[in-house]
């Protein structure tokens, strides 16, 4: 593994183990104010269990979170300072904006987790509110960072130096608005039905049925719903992507010759030696429509870019594919789900596919990260500066890499260890 | 807008040194022998800790966020050359914040498993302690060389030798002495208070004679402490008024006036952090090829503007709820229902 590989690979690696934590930290809190509002307003017990068993889980996720949160902050110096030495100066707004809502959530989360019997109940339960609000705001700003790595803007380079730097331009540059959208959406969508999921399982084993149906109503109205929106807002990012990176759709989509009239093919293996697609299933003239509207428009194929600027298309046509399609299932199931509400009653078939559903949000928020991260590649600041030359100079990255992964691999282990425990005590307290 | 932006550094710097130092010290604390105090002492530790920690850490993440959107050359610099201590520093980090809280919400409260955390949070706490002041220490130390790829010189040299350590050692004595100030405010019971007192007057030695060390690592220094404190009079004033201070510290203690004690420690600490700008100010960094100051390596000014404000518009939003954080769990007649 040479140095840039394993840069590359830590960075990947911290990411994608961030960003779970990241979304549980932007949902949880508010599936655990909803309880709590209900335990308020009936003063059910069961949804004060369920309130407390909810915020353990915060509690123990979100340190997870903010301690992997805060490698990350570090990382961006550690693995790529060709990056930062251009990039602090114009992108660093959001994340002044960010560190700003993640500070205000930690001082939140203290005054929720600690001050059950030292605040009057409504201010307590706004606090557990604001935990969420603070999380999903600076989920919004950090986005912003990275849409401007999609979409550079703020800035004019000048042989190789950027000037006039406006880092509100910056800020607000073309990719945030459908990043933001889609992640914010996914994090509900992936933790709301995972959390269900869970809940549903242990419903379906005759544990504590009462409080699990609860919870399992509460955690799918947010992961239902945001299921059912989610194919829109990935279609605004898809037309977006047409538009600012038309290397990196044609990688999604394995389109290799520019053409119109261009066909959707779904499934199917790229090879990038003979430059087409083995086994998919072609839908003439779709692509066309759902990148620019018109079933004759032009879609351009990677053909249009030199070899050495296009992403790696395997990687990314396949986890597009995984993405869409989990995508497409949960919406379905999540139709399915506010069809069952209405009919009073969840038969006990689809509450195992609720079950099925719980980890597949989370394997798509995953891929969608593939998607548009290796998409970007070989560049780190689209167009403007390759990742090779933006990475450290420090050799033994692979060391680096080995340390992180032993050390995260722990820790998730740790992690799923505890929460079992927390399920375990619910078990013997709310009974079967 | 430069010196704005020094003094949130200065003051982010300070308020982790204060009240993340404690956390850190109460970690170390947790590493000594107890006895029959044990359990109580972890029982005020979690109380002292659990509702703050989060938020104490955050000013870390604060100084990192000014630095890379504000002085990026100074933050790339330091990133390169103290990649490996910043990993230490890391590590120790993640190990730290899981085993405090995973001690707290293991929804399976026995004994081994919470020996295992506690031991753990203890180590982390020393270890982060340690290369916090390692790293510290090799800021200004002349021996950072950016333009070096030599795997000794570019990435080990820049922190290696007993100067750092000493500073390490010294960082880990203060957060403790800290913590034992801290914490004898923090409970009720008369054995725990007493042994609080008594790790505090251990710790006020060691802080002492860790400082003393200090000073004589540092001969072996390019320029050493003393020569550097006697060309600089006001420099020699703040760390005899910070030393000078103790006695005032152990009046109160004798007092037991809890808040004044506190605050004379703070302000120690304080004039140690303000000797040690003053030392080197305006430069953050001393390299092999010349220093690094805030003010030559600045960010465009429209960058420094938009900082400045999002740190005065947070600073509205984020003071009065750490404020409103402390009313309600530290300060005596803090909000209770």
């Amino acid at each position: 593994m040479d140095d840039l590989v394993a840069a590359r690979a830590t960075m990947a690696f911290s990411l994608g183990f961030h960003i779970i934590f990241a979304a549980i930290g932007m949902t949880m809190p508010f599936l655990m104010s909803v309880a709590h509002f209900l335990y308020l307003k009936k003063k059910d017990p069961v949804y004060l269990g369920l309130t407390k068993l909810w915020m353990k889980g915060v509690a123990i996720l979100f340190a997870v979170g903010a301690v992997s949160g805060t490698v990350l902050s570090f990382e961006l110096g550690l693995l790529w300072p060709g990056f930062m030495q251009y990039a602090g100066p114009i992108i660093g707004m959001p994340f002044s904006w960010e560190g700003t809502a993640f500070f205000l959530e930690a001082i939140a989360i203290g005054l929720f987790l600690y001050g059950w019997d030292r605040m009057s109940p409504w201010v307590h339960w706004t606090t557990g509110l604001l935990v969420g609000v603070t999380g999903f705001v600076s989920g919004i700003f950090v986005v912003a960072a990275n849409g401007w790595m999609n979409a550079p803007a703020g800035f004019d380079w000048v042989n190789g130096v950027a000037q006039n730097v406006d880092p509100v331009k910056a800020m607000f540059n073309r990719a945030w608005p459908h990043q933001s959208l889609h992640m914010q959406l996914a994090a509900l969508q992936a933790v709301g039905c995972a959390v269900g999921g869970i809940h549903a399982w242990l419903y379906l084993r005759g544990v504590a049925s009462d409080l699990n149906l609860k919870a399992l109503r509460i955690a799918m109205v947010i992961g239902a719903s945001a299921s059912i929106l989610q194919p829109f807002a990935g279609h605004i990012a898809g037309e977006s992507v047409a538009e600012l990176q038309p290397a990196k759709l044609a990688a999604m989509e394995g389109h290799f010759k520019t053409s119109r009239h261009a066909a959707l093919t779904v499934g199917g293996l790229p090879d990038v030696e003979t430059q087409t697609m083995k086994w998919g299933v072609e839908l003439p003239g779709l692509l066309s429509l759902l990148a620019h509207r018109d079933l004759n428009a032009e879609v351009i194929g990677l053909d249009k870019y030199p070899r050495e600027d296009w992403p790696p298309v395997l990687i990314v046509h396949v986890a597009f594919q995984v993405m869409v399609a989990i995508g497409s299932a949960m919406a379905l199931m999540g139709v399915l789900y506010f069809w069952f509400v209405r009919r009073g009653k969840f038969p006990r078939w689809f509450l195992w596919v609720v079950v099925a559903c719980a980890p597949l949000g989370v394997v798509a928020i995953e891929a969608g990260w593939v998607v548009t991260e290796v998409g970007r590649q070989p560049w780190i600041i689209y167009g403007l500066v390759r990742t090779k030359d933006a990475v450290t100079p420090v050799p033994g990255m692979v060391y680096h890499f080995g340390l992180f992964v032993v050390l995260y691999l722990c820790l998730a282990v740790a992690t799923v260890w505890l929460l079992r425990r927390q399920f375990r005590t619910v078990q013997q307290k709310f009974g079967g | 807008m430069i010196d704005i932006l020094v003094c949130f550094i200065g003051a982010s710097l300070l308020l982790y040194v204060l009240l993340g130092g404690s956390d850190f010290g109460a970690g170390i604390i947790e590493l000594l022998p107890a006895g029959r105090l044990r359990e109580a002492q972890k029982e005020v530790i979690n109380h002292a800790m659990g509702p703050v920690w989060e938020a104490n850490h955050m000013w870390l993440i604060l100084i990192v966020v000014i630095l890379f959107m504000g002085f990026p050359t100074i933050f790339t610099t330091l990133m390169i050359a103290l990649h490996l201590p910043m990993l230490a520093l890391l590590v120790g980090i993640v190990v730290r914040g899981a085993a405090f809280t995973f001690r707290h919400y293991d929804a399976v409260q026995e004994k081994r498993s919470q020996r295992i955390y506690t031991v753990l949070f203890g180590l982390s706490s020393l270890w982060t302690s340690l290369w916090l002041g390692i790293i510290a220490a090799s800021l200004n130390r002349g021996i950072i060389d950016p333009a070096a790829r030599e795997v000794w010189t570019a990435w080990f040299a820049p922190w290696w030798g007993v100067y750092p350590l000493a500073v390490g050692l010294f960082v880990v004595c203060i957060y403790a002495f800290l913590a034992s100030i801290y914490l004898v405010g923090e409970t009720e019971q008369p054995d725990l208070k007493k042994r609080f007192l008594r790790l505090a007057g251990w710790f006020n030695g060691l802080v002492v004679l860790a400082g003393g060390l200090v000073f004589v690592a540092s001969t072996t220094e390019r320029e050493s402490l003393p020569s550097a404190f006697l060309k600089n009079p006001l420099n020699l004033a703040v760390i005899a008024l910070a030393t000078l201070l103790f006695v005032a510290l152990w009046f109160f203690v004798a007092k037991r006036r809890t808040m004044l004690t506190r605050i004379v420690a703070s302000g120690q600490v304080a004039l140690i952090l303000l000797g040690w700008y003053v030392l080197y100010a305006p430069n953050a960094l001393i390299t092999a090829r010349g220093p690094l100051s805030f003010y030559t390596e600045a960010a465009p000014p429209a960058t420094l503007w938009q900082l400045v404000l999002a740190l005065l518009i947070g600073s509205l939003f984020i003071f009065p709820s750490i404020f409103y954080l402390f009313r309600v769990f530290k300060l005596p007649g803090g909000a209770k229902h």
